[in-house]
Parts: C-alpha cells; structure tokens; sequence
C-alpha cells in the first residue's frame, strides 16, 4: 500500500509543481527572494544606528556640560556609551547625571576597579548607572593610585555604600567621606587586598585548626614549586572570525569652544 | 627654570586625612591610645592565655614595626586600616584564633644555620 502511494506521489508531484498549484513551493520561492542580499554574519547582533547616534549626542552634549572634568567620550561594544573623567570630578558629574532633565540615571547598577599596575594612576574605577526614565545606561571610569583617596558617591546615590565598601575591600581604594568604610567580603583580620594584581593566587597565610591550642592558627603560606616559564602566546591565530572586527572603543570627537 | 624643575619634582597629591607631619603623628598617637585603652577588656572578653602586659608589648612592637615610614598617606592609611582593625577587635567581631594571630605562637622561625637548614631539608 505505501509503495504504491509513493508511486503516486512521484508521479503527480513534477506536473503540480509545473502547473504552479503546490502553494508551499511559491511560498518558498518568494521569501527566498525578499531576504537581504548582503547577510554574511546573521549571528552577530546588528548595531542600531539610530541608538548609537542619540548616544554620540547625549554624549557630546554631556560633554560641553561639563568641559572641567570629563576627558573623553567614547562608545565601547557597539552601544555602550563611556565617560572619561579626572577623579575630582566623581562627585558633579554623578550629581549631573541624576539631577539633569534630560538624564536622571537615577539607578546605580555598579561600581568596581581594574588593576593595572603598569600604569601610573593603578586603578581604574567604573560607576555602572541606569536611567529606567529614558530606558538607558552609562558608564562612567575614573582612575586612582594606593593613596590617592576618591570622594565617595554615598551622598548622591545611597547604594554606593556597599559597592564602594566592596572596592575598598577587594583593592584598597580609598574613599573619602564614607558614612560606614569596613570591610565586606573578606574575613576579619585578613590582611591584603585580595584583586590586586599583585596578591598571589594562594594567599599570604593558611588557617587550619590547632588541636593543641584548641583553636584556629594562622600560619604563613609557603607553596614549594618547581620553577615554571608560561608562553602563552601561540603561533598560529587564535581568532579568525575577530579579524576585521571593529576596534572596541570608538572615540567621539568633542569639539573645543572658545 | 628652576621653580619649574621643583614643581616636576614634587607631586601635588590629595591628603587622606592629615595635611602635615604633626598631624599625621597626633593621629597615629591617638589610636596607639585609643588601642591601650581597650587592652584590659580585651583580655576579658577574648578568655586569651595573655596578660595586659605582654599585650601592651605586642602593641608597641606592632607599631614599632611601621616607625620608618615617612609619607604622610603612607601613614594615614595605615591609621585607617588600625583603626577599622581597633572596631573590629572591640567589638567582637573577631574571633579568639584570628585575633591570637597576631601573636603567631605556632609560626616556627625559619631555619637560619647550615645545619638547622640541612635537618629541616631546605638548601
């Protein structure tokens, strides 16, 4: 019975197909011929134009607002907008960016730091905001050294306590005018600030419980290895399809007024 | 030309807390006192098999330890972070084993002789 239902089939599909009657080959045909010609990567996530350009404006226009503290404007991956400002400048330009009209970043998502110890100025420290009135985020750096103390945003932004407590504990930063600066993630009497480029991966000390003493010792880490040289670097190409990529950050241009 | 050179020289920095020397030592004084008041009732509350004397010792060996430092933030960081460690402390957030830390009663010295380094099996 199927064998012979399969006879039919064949025999009937190429003169439907001819005729133009089986609606599903049209179809097909059809959204074949609307699709864009030049898709070579449809994985990757298009950028929106028009969001970029309102971003290049508020950032330009945040800018002029604010010559004396914002060094540079740029955009990063695309549609994530960036300000560059000295360090004095923490304070007025967070207070901007809630309070102005037309950015109420109301919301701080985050703050954290980059160590880069070959830099003069260390640490790099990154106010994550969030606008939910325009739908919107920013991101502003500054940098710091060890001793170089950063006025503490907890006045304008009340969740800043925690994450300014958090890089205070992971990298030492200080914060000056902060209602409650202590320790939050590591354990009391730790010593060191464990993201630090320059804190060893295993710690300075290891703690074990002392049967003797009946209590818990502190005693000083040492972790005999044979002396080992990492080359990382590998000779052939570790990402083909990042080739042509575009650079991570774009610039934009703000032009001086006189 | 010169003035210049010395503006080069010498950084314009931030204070952390204290703006010169005199200050900086009043406040390092303050939390050595502020620490030798607490000692007795630490002693107390901690059940420590130490003496307010020998602890008294301790202190002023541990900041005896920083007596060569010469930079003012250097300093005040360091106040900063003794003064976080005196709350800490007073407070009873620590626990017995890490505040006899600072004693390191089970930390055997480092082998030092030949001899000494030949038994233990460093080279």
């Amino acid at each position: 019975m199927a064998s012979l239902l399969r006879q039919l089939a064949r025999t009937v599909r190429p003169s439907l197909v001819r005729n133009g009657v089986c609606s599903t080959s049209v179809l097909y045909k059809h959204t074949e011929s609307t699709e864009a010609p030049g898709e070579t990567r449809p994985t990757v996530r298009k950028p929106d134009l028009l969001a970029r350009s309102q971003l290049k404006d508020f950032g330009k226009y945040v800018a002029e607002c604010l010559p004396k503290y914002i060094q540079k404007v740029q955009i990063t991956a695309g549609d994530e907008l960036e300000l560059l400002i000295v360090p004095e400048g923490v304070l007025p330009v967070l207070q901007f960016l809630k309070d102005h009209h037309n950015a109420q970043f109301a919301n701080i998502t985050d703050i954290t730091a980059l160590d880069v110890p070959s830099r003069e100025y260390r640490f790099e420290l990154v106010y994550n905001l969030l606008s939910l009135r325009f739908n919107s985020r920013i991101r502003v750096k500054t940098y710091t050294d060890e001793l170089t103390p950063i006025d503490s945003a907890c006045d304008i932004y009340k969740g800043a306590n925690w994450y300014e407590r958090e890089v205070w504990d992971m990298y030492g930063v200080f914060f000056a005018n902060h209602p409650d600066l202590r320790r939050i993630l590591t354990d009391y009497g730790f010593e060191g600030h464990p993201q630090r480029k320059d804190f060893p991966l295993s710690g300075y000390v290891e703690v074990r419980y002392d049967d003797e003493k009946k209590r818990v010792v502190v005693e000083p880490l040492e972790l005999a290895q044979e002396f080992r040289r990492f080359e990382l670097s590998a000779p052939w190409e570790q990402f083909p399809n990042f080739r042509n990529a575009p650079p991570a950050a774009e610039e934009i241009k703000v032009e001086e007024k006189k | 030309m010169s003035s210049h050179a010395i503006r080069a020289g010498t950084k314009q920095v931030r204070p952390i807390l204290s703006t010169d020397r005199h200050e900086a030592r009043q406040r390092v004084l303050n939390l050595y006192k502020a620490w030798y008041r607490q000692l007795p009732y630490i002693v107390k509350q901690y059940d420590i098999p130490k003496s307010v004397d020998s602890l008294k010792q301790k202190l002023r060996e541990e900041f005896r330890k920083n007596d060569h430092l010469q930079d003012i933030r250097v300093i005040d960081m360091l106040v900063v972070k003794g003064q976080m460690e005196l709350k800490e402390t007073v407070n009873f957030w620590k626990q017995k084993g890490t505040f006899m830390s600072y004693f390191k009663d089970t930390v055997e010295p480092k082998p030092k002789d030949f001899l000494s380094k030949f038994l233990s099996g460093h080279n």
